[in-house]
């Protein structure tokens, strides 16, 4: 029976052993990207200070070996409990240097683990016969906890739990064989009461930690946006964080500001409403990327549009904007009318496939700041844009900022023409943007911009969209190229632009 | 990294752990090798007893071969009007055109980009405007392309000392006597490209047909490139790997063994420009010419499994093992092993476009040597090549400097750098894979030693010679995202120029061959790009159809 413990206990701490290597490998690939190097280098550090927790072991005495296992037991339980938890909050809210800590938690746990094993089959040998069987039966157990956690973890408990919360879960188990340990051996340990004590403390500890760990996390990332995280995922393309503080909701799409419910109002109704008050007859409206559904919410507001296609990459962000209750409420659940379609497809990709003719066409893709973004912005691109787009219909391009980034702004501006469209390119100003710049273009048709709207707006009227197409002396158009696949000049302007703005 | 994947890594590691030593293992890179034209090669040099003929074929030309070459004849038989030809594929459909697809990426396993075409290639840039990929000005001075296929930036970048540079001769990573050198080099080139001889003609043009006989340019031939550079004062290491880079690019060997001729053209006739690209801009697909093939072929009506029985064009599965003059025309018996087992058919024909490369040829035509071609004495040395692509499944994490551009090179490497599959795609996000495609041409080693090692070489040291350029840009960084390889080995792959390659009397006996049967493929040339190989096949069809 007492053996039967023990051999059960190899089991356990063998898992508790693999699963605190894998979760410190998992998070700071995670974190730090680069998942082979981290992995193979929290392996290896790992194993290494098994093998010297191994020979710490021999100075462990042989009367000793019960206490000092237990001892370990609560020691690697606590250690290895908080470790995920620790990290995420070092990685966010302290300056300590996240690389340090990591190594020298793995290592740490490492060492004690590797003192298990050993302490185990010596008090076993100490009660059993054959060291042969002994060998065979833990060594045994000791793999079978290993696969035990290597398919668990990734399948049930890191989606599950969450990495802090599975650090959490086998800490406490590590504890309880301890506790278990002192209870069956309780006639051979000197102080049995003080062992009891202290794990009861580490458990009690480790469990306020496991139900408070999610607020603990939501306050480690708050730690890197500043406000409350209402919603977090990491979606296969890009991670989504929104935040709120008092009445102002945010999205960042890798840590960069999508929008804020302050001012959104000012860039949506810019995008969408010049083009579509001016074209009363559209039906058919098409908007690329804008999964956020808010450009998609000021299209619907119009009676004569019959259907609107919006293509996003991402299916986890149009779901989340289509679901989430405080996200639905400000894009005034734009997803569930009717009239709305939605591709979770490459934008780029389909559009070079689609056969569909719209009347207006709304890019609002992101800036232009790497070769592969520009692209989306190119003589090529317009071209098949315009094909999908009726002649006297309108297309309207968010393009970055015609203050900050000129060079960028008119060079797109350039790009639209050259690909056959006549251009009236435009701006506003929207406070967490600063003055943002627009074109709205046609292969055929004429444009004014609207004299009224027959949609109540809250920041355009009739003089202020006056304003949006007339450029102020020191937003001159700069003499530049348009943006062809071959060089890309675009974003090379938008890097010497933005360069010459943010020091 | 995203989650997804952080959990899959999450459980590799985990069972990988779990089995002690396991975790190396998981670096590893499977490789599949294929050898297109082996099997067929041996065949032809052990004739055994063929099986008789189980179908008979009568059509007006037959062409035999469907790599470049072929694909222009046919096209242009079609674009005449003449629409009685059959095309006998070969062991490898599109020849060194072909291509490959992993999931939805296509990528190349031979050629894999054009020049902008100079005005001489007119026959290349009539098939671009057909195919919608030249939009306006064809025979312009400065067409106007369909700027998807022409070369997006970055285009190139160059691996010095674990750092990446833009372009290939970066100047600020160059000491400044190599910097001058360079100048001097490229202006001399630029007044060769538009040096014009004494019979009005370009010195350096391409097709090499059309370049100006003149002797004071012909007289390059005599010497190899290397001797000509000595003599002009070229020493800089870096411009010197560089050149060298370019006559292995082309050619499949360095410059010590290529005509000073050849050299020099390879820059010199690249003289197309563009309205809206610049100077020197390439054109390239995801599969590599092997777009062009398609088009090609689809133009001229061709394709493996035609189900339309009326059809008089037709592409048929098999090779070649023989072709002699019969009366009244010309018979071609072939065999393929598509069922399994060798099955032979005959082509009666009025007139065959042998579209094969010339050291097949020797072994098919009867009567090669009466239409004064020795294959002892004229067949040009063959340059072996190695290509790998390999499927990636995400992008490996790069070196710090300039980022991934479609041409990816490393300064002193024997070998030629790789090529991005998905670098033309307009998209929003990343593709889910991509391929990175290597080229090597054996050139460290003798043609005949190289053809020996590819031989009996193990798929795992072909694999490191795939992939020493990736490995010195990604390290083991390489296999963690790669899902396969395949290895292509191209033993007999192109043509070399060496010097004296334009007085080759068989191959100018070749060219001007118009009886029953007529010859189209690059060798011809003497060297192997796709505007020559092309510009054969088109002469041949306009022969035939006496236009
Ligand atoms: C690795 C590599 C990279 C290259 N890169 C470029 C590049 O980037 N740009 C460029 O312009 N050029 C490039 N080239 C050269 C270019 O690919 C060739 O010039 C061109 O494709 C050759 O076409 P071809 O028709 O002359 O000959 P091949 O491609 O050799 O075609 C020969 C055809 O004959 C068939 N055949 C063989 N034996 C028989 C038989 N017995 N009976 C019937 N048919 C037979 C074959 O199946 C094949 O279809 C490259 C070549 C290689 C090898």
């Amino acid at each position: 029976m007492i053996d039967r413990i023990l051999i059960l206990s190899v089991f356990i701490v063998a898992s508790c052993g693999l699963a605190y290597e894998l979760i410190a490998g998992a998070l700071s690939s995670y974190l730090l990207g680069d998942s082979v190097l981290q992995f193979s280098s929290v392996i290896g550090c790992y194993l290494f200070a098994m093998g010297v927790g191994s020979h710490l072991s021999r100075y462990v005495r042989d009367d000793d070996v019960l206490a000092r296992f237990v001892d370990i037991e609560l020691l690697v339980g606590l250690l290895g409990g908080v470790s995920a938890t620790l990290l995420f909050l070092t990685f966010s809210w302290l300056a300590a240097p996240f690389r340090a800590t990591l190594y020298a938690l793995v290592f740490a746990i490492g060492v004690l683990v590797g003192m298990e094993i050993p302490l185990v089959m010596r008090a076993l040998n100490a009660r059993s016969a054959k060291f042969s069987d002994l060998v065979a039966k833990v060594l045994t157990f000791d793999y079978l906890g290993a696969l035990a956690v290597s398919l668990l973890f990734p399948l049930v408990l890191a989606p599950r739990l969450g990495l802090a919360r599975t650090g959490l879960l086998f800490g406490m188990l590590n504890v309880a064989v301890g506790l278990w340990t002192v209870w069956v051996f309780r006639s051979s340990l000197a102080k049995p009461a003080a062992q009891v004590l202290r794990g009861a403390v580490v458990f009690a500890l480790l469990g306020a930690g496991f139900l408070a760990s999610d607020r603990l996390v939501t306050w480690a990332e708050k730690g890197l946006f500043g406000d409350e995280i209402i919603h977090a995922v990491t979606t296969p393309y890009q991670r989504l964080v929104i935040t709120r503080w008092q009445d102002d909701t945010r999205l960042y799409i890798n840590g960069n500001l999508q929008f804020s419910s302050r001012d959104e109002h000012r860039y949506h109704e810019a995008l969408v409403h010049p083009a579509l008050e001016s074209a009363p007859w559209a039906q058919n409206v098409l908007i690329l990327g804008g999964g956020d559904g808010l450009a998609l919410r000021e299209v619907l507001k119009y009676q004569n549009v019959k259907s609107v296609t919006l293509v996003d990459l991402d299916a986890e962000m149009t779901r989340l904007f289509s679901t989430s209750a405080p996200l639905t409420a400000l894009n005034r659940a734009a997803f569930g009318d009717p009239r709305v379609t939605v591709v979770n497809q490459d934008a780029a990709q389909w559009i070079e496939h689609s056969e569909r003719m719209f009347d207006v066409a709304i890019a609002d893709f992101p800036d232009p700041s790497s070769f592969a973004l520009g692209k989306l912005y190119s003589v090529p691109f317009y071209r098949l844009l315009a094909k999908r787009v009726a002649a006297n219909g309108y297309v309207v391009v968010q393009s970055t900022s015609p203050y900050f980034a000129p060079q960028a702004y008119w060079s797109i501006v350039k790009t639209l023409e050259e690909a056959g469209f006549r251009t009236w390119p435009y701006h506003a100003y929207v406070p967490s943007f600063g003055e943002w710049g627009f074109v709205l273009a046609s292969t055929r048709g004429a444009f004014a911009p609207p004299q009224h709207y027959r949609i109540q707006m809250r920041f355009l009227d009739a003089e202020v969209t006056r304003g949006m197409f007339a450029f102020a002396p020191d937003m001159p158009r700069p003499p530049v190229e348009a943006n062809r696949l071959n060089n890309q000049s675009l974003v090379h302007y938008f890097e010497q632009d933005w360069h010459r703005v943010i020091r | 990294m995203d989650r997804r994947s952080f959990l899959l890594a999450a459980g590799a590691a985990g069972a990988a752990a779990a089995s002690g030593a396991g975790f190396w293992r998981w670096l590893e890179i499977p490789a599949a090798v294929r050898a297109p034209g082996r099997e067929l090669g041996h065949l032809l040099r052990n004739p055994g007893a063929a099986p008789a003929p189980r179908a008979h074929y009568e059509t007006d030309v037959v062409i035999l071969g469907s790599g470049a070459a072929g694909l222009a004849a046919a096209w242009r038989l079609a674009k005449l009007g003449h629409t009685r030809f059959i095309v006998v594929a070969g062991p490898e459909p599109n020849g060194n055109l072909s291509s490959g697809i992993a999931g939805e990426v296509r990528y190349p396993t031979g050629a894999h980009y054009l020049p902008l075409p100079s005005r001489e290639s007119a026959h290349v840039r009539e098939m671009l405007q057909e195919f919608g990929l030249i939009l306006d000005g064809a025979q312009s001075e400065r067409p106007y392309y369909d700027e998807r296929c022409v070369v997006h930036a970055p285009e190139s970048r160059v691996l010095i000392d674990g750092l990446w540079h833009d372009g290939v001769l970066p100047a600020d990573a160059l000491p400044a006597e190599a910097r001058s050198e360079h100048q001097r080099f490229f202006a001399q080139v630029d007044q060769l490209a538009r040096a014009r001889g004494s019979d009005g003609r370009r010195a350096f043009a391409m097709p090499i047909v059309e370049s100006s006989a003149d002797s004071q340019w012909r007289a390059l031939d005599s010497m190899n490139f290397a001797a000509w550079l000595d003599r002009e004062g070229y020493r800089s290491t870096a411009l010197r790997w560089y050149l060298d880079y370019a006559c292995r690019d082309d050619y499949g060997r360095a410059c010590s063994e290529v005509s000073a001729y050849a050299g020099l053209h390879y820059f010199a006739s690249r003289a197309g420009e563009a309205t809206n690209a610049e100077r020197g801009a390439v054109l390239t697909w995801p599969e590599g010419l092997g777009a062009l093939a398609r088009h090609l072929a689809q133009s001229a009506g061709l394709s493996l499994n035609a189900t339309d029985a009326r059809s008089t064009m037709r592409l048929l599965d098999g090779a070649a093992i023989s072709l002699r003059e019969i009366p009244g025309g010309v018979q071609a018996l072939c065999a393929s092993l598509a069922g399994g087992g060798l099955e032979t058919y005959a082509v009666k024909a009025r007139r065959a476009i042998c579209a094969m490369p010339l050291q097949v040829a020797a072994h098919v035509v009867g009567n090669l040597h009466e239409l004064g071609f020795d294959a002892r004495e004229h067949l040009p040395a063959q340059a072996p090549w190695l290509i790998g692509n390999f499927v990636l499944s995400g992008f490996p994490k790069e070196r710090p400097g300039a980022a991934l551009a479609w041409d990816n090179i490393v300064l002193g490497s024997t070998s030629l750098g790789y090529v991005v599959s998905t670098h033309q795609d307009i998209r929003v996000g990343p593709p889910q894979r991509t391929v990175f495609t290597a080229y090597h041409a054996l050139s460290e080693m003798s043609p005949r030693q190289a053809r020996e090692w590819l031989m009996r070489a193990p798929p795992a040291e072909l694999l490191e010679r795939a992939s020493i350029d990736l490995r010195a840009a990604y390290g083991w960084k390489l296999a963690a995202c790669c899902e396969r390889a395949e290895i292509t080995l191209r033993g007999h792959a192109m043509a070399v120029p060496t010097p004296g390659y334009l007085s080759n009397r068989g191959l100018l006996a070749l060219r001007e061959t118009d009886g029953r049967i007529l010859f189209a493929h690059g060798d011809l040339s003497g060297y192997s790009v796709f505007e020559e190989s092309t510009w054969w096949g088109d002469r041949c069809a306009r022969r035939i159809c006496s236009v």
